[in-house]
């Protein structure tokens, strides 16, 4: 698409590479804080960069390869750099996911680089004021306070909250930080994502992760989005989105609102929020009454449809319609539409997960596309589109309340495998933590508290809680509070902790909503963009990002401070035993080797740093229908090598686009279902029968690899004698050495064996997917028939079901409320809104409400309203009367903040840290209600009551 | 772009715009909201229909922020344009070009109107101080408009083909500052003067008879040597006066409208204003060539009355006789010193 | 001769504002607050029939802006883009009345006179100003046209909507495009070449 211009009215200079734009660099924003006193106090870092005004335009180019730091999508990005400042960005044609194509967010990326309203320097809240402090004062006493913490508390009242902002190097690192602290209370942003997902699809075929691609999505015939907006949270998605419909394939979208996406159906099945569970079955109940289903995938591949069957036999038509308000005539024909174009793909978002039955929910889209028979194959497959750039490299890296890296959980066994790849002892580990049982629970095996109730760890009586004190300290490293449900009592623990850390590139709601006038520390942390290193996106490929730019101001990247706070807590020997370590920098590329030795279940393990890079250098040889390099270095290799890329990176498997494809073979990036479960159940056999990846040697169900497998099938002596040390009495998941993968692959078998998907998930609260009504249900005569689960304790808390859904909110808060992205922000904002060619398109924080809900209240387009929660917050927000909702319905965007209860809290930032635009969190007034298995939040199905301000 | 409709849209936006202006400054916009939701329940999902809609300037939505951000196209404007440049400002040129040379050959072939009884030397007061400051404010506030004006409207034309790149940058940005700054000035004397002699100004039977003598100024055929009625103020000048005080209306009104940015006017607002302030300058220019040329060189002993308020007692007697004798009769009549 | 020109193609257009901050990071210097040379503006908004268009300025052939301007600032370049001024420019908004796209930009929104130097969509070609140089950064942004790139808005559209250059080959690629989408059956795959 490159044209020349062939005549000017200027003379056409001769332009050096590929820049272009030089631009006044800090211009004034950061800056103009007035005369001496403030560049006095603007330090080292700071002071270089303001010298740095204007860089000519032929100044010498440099271009980075990096990744848009935003979405899961994971787009290329090329950053040109002169004279040390990022002054252009071009598009990535060959970058093999966006060809170019950015969103509002990615097309702004370059805006990083200036940071007007980043934090500059380490800060701390002192009598009311925020006082400027150097690196070392701030990791004294932010160390120590831990300590002292941890000496009359336990390591436990230490909260360590992480971010999907991370690389993957970073996300393994803070994991690991916080197993060497003592505590499983760790957690990120996943929790509030698609922890529901991990769960319930991992215990449906073993991976609870996007089984096929975003490019391989130009391949489906059918497409359901449910839950999912890709238009505003994934837009370089609809590129290959839009190219499957332009092939022909049919596009439904169900959604209780009219989104973006929905405007590019071809049926768009508005469901009542919290409904999800019904509609699938209502599907089901015509493809079984049709006899739609794919019999012989099922018999093969599936355990337990019977029962499904059995379920769905009860959601007959009129049942469906009474519950989630579709009509039979649109249910059969989505239905209809399902079954005869093949393959389909099923795509949810948060819209599925954030229930309380959440789990539930993403195991019945599973059990939908098991009927249909549309997994494992290209076009096919579950595709969860993920939310941060790197929640999905942050999940599998364990920064979760309930596992080590690559999900091997918190048994003794996983601790030991972990302790065999550190090379530390095991004891030494288990010493770090709290030795005693609290409610029955070991803390070094037991789940931690999570991301999206750390604040009920702080607030709880602590003789309820399954731990020796209450949350006493927490980091905020990289994740905005604002994301969390319940405002009040999340500004009630941040005022209720004896100290708040908030390492993070900007203030973050942790270090501006509480009340307090001492006891906050703010680390300015750079961004991935003043740093290098893996990022995973959605569809499990691992990129490479160059350093763009030396960190902005004083902040330091995340992994350099982990090592400065471990090196105060005495535990940096351990904690880098194999990691170079370059001043306070450890080796990025040590850390990639480091989690290759341990990452077997998901393999992690063939992504050597080496690999990656070659894969950053070569964008273009990758082709973007198929995301395979048909020749160049990496020929025959699915670009980004997504997991499991199996073995040793010596071993070059080509990492495994489509999951469970028994198409192919294993070496060849094939599978099957993951056998993860033993091999039956109630007596059934559970592995599975007739299918087999190709090239399998073994032409049925199998279980996972051991080392005593091997030696029954003969195969033991396939491994080279280093191997045999290592494997001896492991399994594929704990033999270092990788033997055990390799043999099993040689013979065509994938290491983690093969059995059917499970429909039932016997672990589980609820074995099979059953519809319970939200907590804040607006529908009461359907609370008998399809009532919450009784009060329980999940994890370390006690978690409140039924005592809430017993009372009835609906009739002083008749409109349900969901919530969801603008394409112009993301997660809690705080970075986009501090970008001001993103802040300057949403300056408003807005409720969207239904023309007929809006008369009812005599409200107009653009008036201010109080939104009312039945917990007691309210907020102030502009109304959008607008059709995208119905009656009775509202929607908010959660990205603001800035705003409480209709104060301001601008005077609570420091100077010159406030973003551009501030506004009323949706999140202050979204109520309690936490998945029974993984403690999602409920968010998408709320009650609220909106008046006229 | 055809004639016919080019005339239907001049006659439907540009002459009720002129009636109402006094009246409303909304009116565009309100006609526009009017089109605009008949037109959202047209337009559903035919692309045609959708089409349709976006031409005939259906609004939408969008998060860029100016005013009429959601219209994505809006021919209203591109049409007054070309009102402007087919029929605005050619009648510019002829206003300016046509009024100056047909009173010079007029001079030329008939001379100036001379006092038949030749200069008495008594000067009668004619004009007060405070009517002679008015004048003369409103005089050069409107000079000054109509040499800038004139420069906005005709200078891309006729004056910068000729001046370098840099001159005429200067010039133009000049004639807009001045035009902009001197605007207030005229509209205040405008409505002094206006407020301060419309009482002289009342159309009388005997100014009809003016007309039809062409005010006596004529040096030949039959109408040599007539002079008709007319008291304080002639019936050629009322008219004067009666132009200037409507089109001074519509030229001030239309002027604020599009020296205020502030007022975020929808486009066909301001191009209609653009219309109405061009139309109304053509007119007032005309008008003021025309003044011009009787006060200085065509009626001898003119100019003197708004040099020092006197005029000479015969040129009273010639030119307004009723007026003289209404002075005499009742005593008013001052003679200077 | 080439004549530029951009072409939305509307079935793909979602409205992810792409174009509008590619615009902005790539004419940074030029543009403040409040300055947005490209919008898009979604039609029937939450209802069946949505359809969002980018629109900036269109780089008439026959444009009302050049014709209405007094001070005459407007050129087009030999290869058909509309570029002005600002030198000459003297904020009288005439342009901003008479463009049927809402193109023309103004800084000022003061109560009264000028409203500052008009601003709009330079089809990334940089203004009058020596190619590459400060002033032209300053008061233009980029000149993409004079490196042989497209504008920053079409080269990150992120479905490939935003379509700009040569007339007849935008056109040729739209056309393209709606062949293969009556007939979905004859279309194999993507060719990000053309971005079809």
């Amino acid at each position: 698409m490159r044209l020349t211009r062939k005549a000017d009215q200027a003379e056409v200079v001769k332009k050096p590479a590929l820049g272009l734009n030089r631009r006044q660099f800090l211009q004034s924003a950061g800056l103009a804080t007035g005369g001496i006193a403030a560049a006095s106090m603007l330090g080292a870092g700071m002071m270089r960069k303001a010298q740095a005004k204007e860089v000519p335009h032929d100044a010498p180019t440099e271009t980075k390869r990096t990744i848009c730091s935003h979405c899961s999508v994971g787009c290329g990005v090329y950053a040109e750099v002169q004279n040390g400042v990022w002054t252009g960005q071009e598009p990535a044609f060959d970058h093999p996911f966006n060809a170019g194509g950015h969103c509002a967010k990615g097309a702004a990326l370059r805006e990083h680089g200036h940071g007007e309203k980043r934090l500059k320097y380490p800060m701390k809240l002192e009598g009311g004021k925020w006082k400027k402090i150097s690196w070392d004062q701030a990791i004294e006493e932010v160390g120590q306070k831990a300590l002292d913490i941890r000496k009359e508390s336990g390591p436990d009242s230490v909260f360590f909250m992480g971010s999907a902002k991370f690389s993957n190097e970073q996300a393994y690192l803070y994991r690991k930080f916080a197993a060497m602290w003592g505590t499983n209370n760790v957690d990120h942003s996943a929790r509030i994502c698609h922890s529901t997902t991990v769960a319930g699809v991992a215990n449906t075929w073993g991976y609870g992760a996007q089984t096929n691609s975003f490019n391989d999505i130009r391949n489906a015939k059918a497409m359901m989005f449910i839950g999912s907006n890709p238009c505003e949270a994934h837009p370089v998605a609809m590129q290959h989105i839009l190219a499957g419909k332009e092939r022909g394939a049919k596009i439904i979208v169900v959604d209780p609102r009219f989104s973006r996406t929905a405007a590019k159906s071809d049926e768009y099945v508005h469901i009542r929020p919290g409904t999800d569970i019904p509609y699938i079955y209502g599907l089901l109940w015509h493809i079984f009454e049709n006899k739609w289903e794919d019999q012989t995938f099922i018999d093969q591949r599936v355990y337990g449809m019977e029962r499904i069957r059995e379920e769905a036999a009860k959601w007959n038509p009129a049942e469906v319609e009474l519950v989630t308000s579709v009509p039979e005539k649109q249910m059969r024909r989505v239905a209809k539409m399902l079954a005869e174009t093949k393959p389909g793909t099923v795509v949810w978002c948060m819209g599925g997960t954030q229930h309380h039955v959440g789990n539930a929910n993403t195991r019945a889209y599973c059990i939908l596309q098991l009927a249909l028979g549309n997994m494992g194959v290209s076009g096919g497959g579950t595709n969860i589109f993920r939310g941060h750039d790197n929640v999905q490299g942050a999940t599998d890296f364990g920064l979760l309340f309930d596992t080590l890296p690559g999900y091997y959980g918190l048994k003794t066994g996983s601790w030991k495998h972990w302790c065999n790849v550190w090379d530390l002892d095991y004891e030494w580990v288990k010493n770090r933590f709290d030795q005693e049982e609290h409610l029955g629970q070991v803390p070094m095996n037991s789940t931690g508290i999570p991301c999206s109730r750390w604040h009920d760890g702080v607030l709880e009586d602590k003789s309820k809680i399954a731990q020796k004190d209450n949350i006493r300290m927490s980091f905020f490293w990289g994740q905005s509070v604002n994301t969390e449900t319940r405002g009040r009592e999340v500004r009630e623990a941040l005022n209720k902790m004896d100290t708040v850390v908030v390492v993070d590139p900007f203030p973050t709601m942790a270090g501006v909503m509480h009340e307090r006038t001492d006891g906050v520390y703010l680390l300015p942390a750079a961004t991935q963009f003043e740093t290098y290193g893996s990022v995973s996106a959605s569809n499990r490929s691992l990129q490479w990002r160059s350093q763009v730019i030396e960190p902005l101001f004083e902040s330091k990247p995340d992994h350099v401070i982990m090592y400065k706070l471990a090196k105060k807590w005495g535990i940096e020997k351990e904690m880098f035993k194999h990691v170079k370590v370059n001043g306070d920098e450890p080796l990025i590329e040590d850390l990639t080797r480091e989690f290759n030795k341990g990452m077997w279940t998901i393999g992690y393990t063939g992504q050597s740093p080496e690999r990656l890079k070659m894969h950053q250098e070569n964008w273009g040889t990758f082709d973007i229908k198929s995301l395979e390099a048909p020749g160049g270095p990496a020929k025959g290799e699915t670009y980004g090598l997504p997991w499991p890329c199996w073995g040793t990176p010596e071993m070059k498997h080509p990492g495994s686009q489509i999951l469970y494809r028994t198409g192919r073979e294993v070496k060849n990036g094939g599978g099957n279902f993951r056998a993860r479960y033993g091999v039956e159940h109630n007596g059934n056999n559970i592995l599975a029968e007739g299918s087999y990846s190709k090239g399998s040697e073994i032409q049925d169900g199998y279980p996972e690899f051991t080392a005593d497998m091997l030696k029954q099938l003969g195969w033991w002596d396939d491994l080279t004698a280093e191997e045999k040390v290592a494997a001896e009495g492991k399994n594929w998941k704990t033999d270092i050495s990788g033997g055990i993968q390799r043999v099993a692959i040689k013979h065509g078998c994938i290491p983690y064996g093969n059995a059917k998907a499970r429909c039932i998930v016997w672990n589980f609260p609820d074995d099979i997917p059953l519809h319970r009504e939200p907590l804040y249900t607006p529908r009461r005569d359907l609370v008998a028939k399809y009532p919450t689960y009784d009060d329980r304790m999940v994890a370390r808390l006690p978690t409140l079901y039924k005592s809430i859904q017993e009372q009835d909110f609906a009739k002083d808060f008749p409109i349900a409320l969901t919530s969801g992205r603008l394409v112009e922000y993301e997660g809690g904002g705080e970075e986009t809104r501090s970008n001001p060619w993103l802040a300057e398109l949403q300056q408003e924080m807005f409720i969207e409400i239904n023309p007929a809900d809006a008369a009812d209240r005599a409200l107009r387009d653009g008036d201010e309203v109080w939104v009312h929660s039945p917990e007691g917050a309210k907020i102030k927000v502009q109304a959008m009367v607008t059709p995208r909702v119905i009656a009775g319905e509202c929607f908010m965007p959660y990205h603001f903040a800035g705003v409480f209860e209709g104060k301001s809290l601008e005077k609570n930032y420091p100077e010159g840290t406030v973003p551009y635009v501030i506004g009323e969190s949706a999140n202050t007034v979204l109520t309690y209600g936490y998945d029974v298995v993984t403690q999602m939040q409920e968010t998408k199905a709320s009650l609220c009551q909106i008046t006229k301000a | 772009m055809k004639l016919t409709s080019l005339r239907s849209l001049f006659a439907s936006l540009v002459l009720p715009l002129v009636i109402l202006m006094g009246l409303g400054l909304s009116t565009s916009a309100l006609a526009a909201d009017g089109q605009n939701s008949q037109q959202i329940a047209n337009a559903k999902t035919s692309d045609a229909d959708l089409w349709r809609a976006v031409k005939a300037g259906d609004s939408g939505y969008t998060v860029a922020q100016g005013s009429e951000a959601g219209v994505l196209i809006n021919v209203v404007g591109n049409e007054g344009k070309n009102i402007k440049n087919e029929y605005l400002t050619p009648a510019m040129g002829v206003a300016v070009l046509g009024v100056f040379s047909a009173f010079l050959i007029f001079y030329f072939v008939n001379g100036p109107s001379k006092l038949t009884k030749g200069f008495s030397g008594k000067m009668v007061l004619r004009w007060s101080k405070a009517d002679l400051i008015i004048h003369w404010v409103l005089a050069i506030s409107c000079l000054g408009l109509i040499f800038t004006g004139i420069n906005i409207m005709l200078g891309k034309h006729i004056l910068q083909p000729y001046v370098g790149e840099g001159v005429w940058a200067a010039l133009i940005y000049g004639s807009k500052t001045i035009h902009d700054y001197v605007g207030p000035l005229f509209i205040v004397s405008w409505i002094l003067c206006v407020v301060k002699w419309m009482p002289l100004q009342t159309l009388k039977m005997y100014d009809l008879k003016w007309f039809l003598v062409v005010g006596g100024y004529i040096n030949f055929g039959p109408f040599k040597g007539k002079h008709p009625d007319s008291g304080f103020a002639n019936a050629g000048e009322k008219m004067w006066f009666w132009t200037l005080a409507i089109f001074g209306l519509f030229i001030s009104v239309s002027g604020i409208m599009l020296v205020l940015p502030g007022l975020d006017l929808p486009r066909e607002a301001s191009m209609a204003a653009l219309l109405i302030h061009g139309l109304s300058a053509i007119i007032i220019i005309a008008f003021t060539i025309v003044h011009i040329w009787m006060a200085t060189v065509l009626s001898e002993g003119g100019m003197e009355c708004m040099k020092s308020g006197y005029c000479d007692e015969n040129w009273a007697v010639q030119h307004h006789n009723l007026w003289y004798d209404e002075i005499k009769e009742n005593g008013t009549l001052e003679y200077k010193d | 001769m080439a004549v530029m020109k951009f072409l939305c193609d509307t079935k793909r257009c979602i409205e992810c504002n792409g174009c509008v901050t590619a615009c902005k990071n790539e004419n940074d210097s030029a543009l403040e607050w409040g300055i947005q040379r490209r919008r898009v503006v979604t039609i029937n908004d939450g209802e069946p029939g949505e359809t969002s268009i980018s629109v900036a300025c269109m780089h008439c052939t026959d444009a009302p802006c050049q014709a209405v301007c007094p001070a005459d600032c407007f050129y087009r370049t030999d290869d058909g883009i509309v570029l002005h001024n600002k030198d000459t420019c003297i904020g009288c908004g005439y342009c901003l009345y008479a463009c049927p796209f809402g193109a023309p930009q103004f800084p000022k929104k003061g109560a009264f006179g000028s409203r500052g130097k008009m601003d709009k969509c330079t089809f990334c070609a940089g203004g009058p100003e020596k190619n590459f140089s400060e002033a032209e950064r300053e008061k233009y942004g980029a000149n993409r046209i004079a490196e042989g790139k497209l504008p920053m808005c079409a080269e990150m559209c992120s479905t490939k909507s935003l379509l700009a250059g040569d007339a007849e080959i935008v056109s040729n690629i739209y056309r393209e495009r709606v062949a293969a989408r009556g007939n979905p059956g004859a279309i194999w795959g993507y060719t990000p070449k053309v971005g079809a």
